[in-house]
């Protein structure tokens, strides 16, 4: 941990000094156009801030000294006055906003932690549900499909999906379920946090309608013949896509509503046909709770006010749906192999013959030990999450570190961009250190002296 | 006898390349990855505004020819000699030194001796068409260069395919007027090169380091992880804006950025191979001959150590285009050649969406990554004993 920190600390400081020009003045600043005192001000700032007179070995001391939280403190001489534990860390001023970096990132890190810590339990559920039954359905068409499905998925630039999802739904010029760009409109931050209506019986009425929606399709999942939940989900889907095709911005024909709906409506058809029980019935749960919600809120009246938290996640589906499915497209391939190996292994084999239920052998013996693969991963996926959120941040316009990080690059905010670099190994260190915690409590004979 | 020495010892990865081309995916992918390359190729032969062959009252002249760039033709003669070495079936070593040798020689002499126009006016062609002064002329399939905008149509802007009477866009225009299909042929190039480049690149640093790591294993092994361990804990995307910010960002310098950080991967590979190869006793005996440490790491631990890498190298590739698309959609790539992702990065500008922005280069951009991975997939399915021994 402190090694690789260091380390880290180190290879930013390089790339710093070993950039064109290094560390040298005429580099660090574009003086061209200031006034004489002005550039004054910044040349005796910056040579004051990196100890610029100074050998490079010196520089990165002085400078590592600056960005830790404790360390020594300098008077204006440049000479050591004292040691505090409470200096706090200073990463320099930004140029493009005139403030301390620190001050900044205070504010924009939490917004990329909360996109990420939302995404990483949809990313571990979803690639576990896939992963386990295409390991158990081996060389089966669930198997072969998803596998396939997983790859291209994986292939998708999350640009592209970005690009895609908002261009047709979040837009005038299709459809405009979903807000532009931000994080939450601007007077949701006056409203209360969870959602109001003005008639008591509202919310109460929307309850019933999940509910029973819910209940209704999770009833037909587990009780219903094959064929009629098959059917009764393809109609539902008929229904539903010909009432997403008619709500298209602008008069969309008679084609391509059909279309759109038989479309929806073959997946349906193929999600009630499907064997596998148990995410049968947690999708159409959700599309049950889904289309109540729906009709309920249809027939709702009286002033409604969103609220902070509803609005909140109103902003973040697309970006979350862009996150995350990179991430399980990886993981469900790997929580697959994992599984397979376990259950193809000599212990599982043993149960077996002991006269375990397959589901047993599955969910009491092998499910344990084939999440240990998964939570190594789990680390190195934060790496790939905090650069995704790069990109899904500078589509969706959401104020967070990665879009931070461009906008440094593009106006050549030097100590932004060392410092987000900075903070971005950190937070994945953070990670690391996590999994293991994790690694420890999911496999006992793990310990750490 | 080293030649039959070399053949059995490159004889494990062959193996595996052939077991992962049987499979169909790969081969699509394969398939792929070659129309890429011949677009990327022939490029200039198959999307430009200057004509093949032109008649007028001076005589023929072929345009397209005068125009050509130095890099143009190396692109060519390295394709030639490729084709040429894939019939000759010499051995790997032969292949890389004729490849290089013809590399530095095509691009010495191109660079002496090419010296296209500096002033490119496209609209000149069309001009004379107008005012009826060809006699007759053969136009490349795609009459549009990468870089023509149009302007001589006044004003241009985006356009949906085929919108416009006058010309024929297949793929539609982009912002500066200029012809969607022609850029993204034109794109193809500098995506294989990325991709191609950055990971010879990374492969490079990773099977040194990671060879010396694994062989040396103790002390060394230790320090070269810390260090793998410190550039795999900075996100890549964020180390390559970092890199982006502090050395600018160029054709050649996105490859080396992109090749600098992404090594650590090929290197835990190599070197996870290395510690297992260097008990064994081949392994041994080749030091126990005296054999200098070149010779030992890489003629007698790689090529059975190679196996892993190729995996790699294939998944790699796609990452680096990917990160040059990522790039270059973030506005810090590519300035004004043709770019995938620079391109995808047009589809959605304030309130409107441009769909056939979005699913062409994006979709380029897809299927050249897809086919990487299914040729990554392909070979580690074929490396992998366990699933062989199961089935």
């Amino acid at each position: 941990m402190i090694p690789t920190l260091l380390g880290i600390t180190l290879v930013v400081f390089i790339v710093m000094a070993a950039s064109p020009g290094g560390l040298s003045l005429q580099n660090l600043v574009d003086t061209q156009g200031l006034e004489p005192e002005a550039k004054k001000a910044i040349e005796d700032y910056y040579t004051k801030l990196y100890g610029l007179d100074q050998p490079a070995p010196v520089q990165y001391l002085r400078w590592l000294n600056k960005i830790s939280p404790i360390g020594f403190v300098f008077d204006e001489n440049g000479e050591i006055d004292n040691f505090s534990f409470t200096k706090g860390p200073d990463l320099g001023r930004s140029f493009i906003y005139g403030r301390p970096v620190t001050e900044l990132l205070k504010e924009r890190v939490p917004i990329t932690l909360l996109l990420n810590i939302i995404t990483i339990p949809i990313i571990y559920l979803i690639a576990i549900t896939i992963g386990v039954r295409a390991a158990t359905r081996r060389g089966e068409i669930f198997d072969v499909g998803s596998g396939f499905i997983m790859l291209a998925l994986w292939s998708v630039p999350t640009m592209l999906a970005g690009v895609l999802l908002m261009g047709y739904f979040s837009n005038d010029q299709y459809w405009h379920f979903f807000p532009t760009s931000g994080l939450s409109y601007r007077e949701a931050h006056d409203m209360p946090f969870m959602p109001h209506w003005s008639n008591p019986f509202e919310p109460v009425k929307l309850l019933f309608g999940i509910l029973t929606g819910a209940s209704l399709l999770i009833w037909l999942s587990a009780k219903a013949p094959k064929k009629i939940r098959a059917s009764v989900l393809a109609l539902l889907g008929l229904i539903l896509g010909g009432w997403v095709a008619s709500s298209m911005a602008g008069e969309p024909g008679w084609f391509l509503i059909s279309i759109i709906s038989l479309i929806i409506g073959a997946i349906f058809y193929a999600l009630g046909d499907m064997e596998y029980a148990s995410f049968r019935t947690l999708t159409m749960g959700m599309i049950g709770m889904f289309v109540g919600a729906l009709v309920a809120g249809l027939t709702l009246e009286g002033d409604f006010v969103r609220g902070f938290l509803l609005d909140r996640i109103w902003h973040l589906v697309l970006p979350i749906i862009c996150l995350t499915y990179g991430g399980f497209a990886f993981l469900t391939k790997l929580a697959r192999t994992s599984v397979l190996e376990n259950l193809l292994s000599d212990y599982a084999r043993t149960a077996r013959a002991k006269g375990v239920t397959e589901d047993n052998v599955l969910w009491h013996h092998v499910f344990r030990n084939s999440l240990l693969p998964l939570i190594t991963v789990s680390a190195s996926l934060l790496p790939g999450l905090l650069g995704g959120s790069v990109i899904v941040e500078s589509i969706f316009s959401i104020d967070g570190m990665g879009k931070l990080g461009v906008e440094a690059v593009k106006l050549k905010d030097r100590e932004m961009v060392l410092s987000l670099t900075l903070i971005s190994g950190l937070l994945t260190l953070v990670g690391y250190l996590i999994a293991d915690i994790f690694y420890a409590i999911a496999d006992p004979r793990i310990s750490y002296d | 006898m080293t030649e039959a020495a070399i053949k059995t010892s490159s004889g494990y990865a062959k193996m595996v390349i052939r077991e992962a081309f049987s499979q169909i995916s790969a081969r699509i992918g394969l398939l792929w990855v070659g129309v890429i390359a011949f677009f990327a190729v022939f490029a200039p032969f198959i999307a430009n505004t200057h004509p093949y062959l032109l008649k007028t009252e001076e005589g023929i002249t072929s345009p397209l020819l005068i125009h050509l760039a130095p890099v143009d033709t190396i692109v060519l003669s390295v394709f030639i000699c490729i084709v040429v070495l894939f019939f000759l079936k010499k051995h790997l070593m032969f292949n890389v030194l004729a490849v290089t040798s013809v590399l530095v020689i095509a691009s010495i002499l191109s660079f002496l001796l090419i010296q296209p126009p500096q002033l490119v006016v496209y609209e000149k062609y069309r001009e004379m068409e107008k005012n009826g002064k060809i006699e007759w002329v053969i136009n490349a399939p795609i009459p549009y260069s990468a870089k023509d905008y149009l302007r001589d149509y006044g004003e241009t802007g985006m356009e949906e395919p085929l919108a416009s009477n006058k010309r024929i866009h297949w793929l539609g225009t982009e912002q500066s007027g200029a012809d969607v299909l022609s850029r993204m042929i034109h794109a193809c190039r500098i995506a294989l090169g990325i991709g191609f480049v950055a990971t010879g690149i990374a492969m490079l640093i990773g099977i040194i380091l990671g060879g010396l790591m694994g062989y040396y294993s103790g002390v060394v092994d230790m320090l070269g992880m810390r260090l793998v361990e410190i550039f795999e804990a900075i996100p890549t995307l964020f180390l390559l804006l970092t890199f982006v910010a502090f050395f600018g960002s160029s054709l050649y310098l996105m490859m080396v950025i992109i090749g600098i950080t992404t090594w650590p991967g090929y290197a835990r590979y190599v070197r996870a191979e290395f510690l297992k190869l260097r008990q064994m006793d081949f392994v041994q005996s080749a030091i126990a001959c005296g054999l200098p440490l070149r010779s030992v790491l890489f003629r007698h631990m790689l090529p059975n150590g190679i196996a892993p890498v190729l995996v790699a190298a294939s998944f790699g590739v796609a990452s680096a285009i990917l990160y040059e698309a990522t790039l270059s959609f973030l506005g810090l790539g590519l300035v004004d050649n043709p770019s995938w992702g620079q391109m995808l990065n047009q589809a959605v500008q304030s309130a409107s969406f441009y769909w056939w922005m979005a699913f062409f280069p994006g979709g380029a951009i897809f299927f050249t990554v897809f086919a990487y991975n299914l040729m990554g997939e392909a070979l580690r399915d074929a490396i992998d004993p366990y699933l062989k021994k199961k089935t």
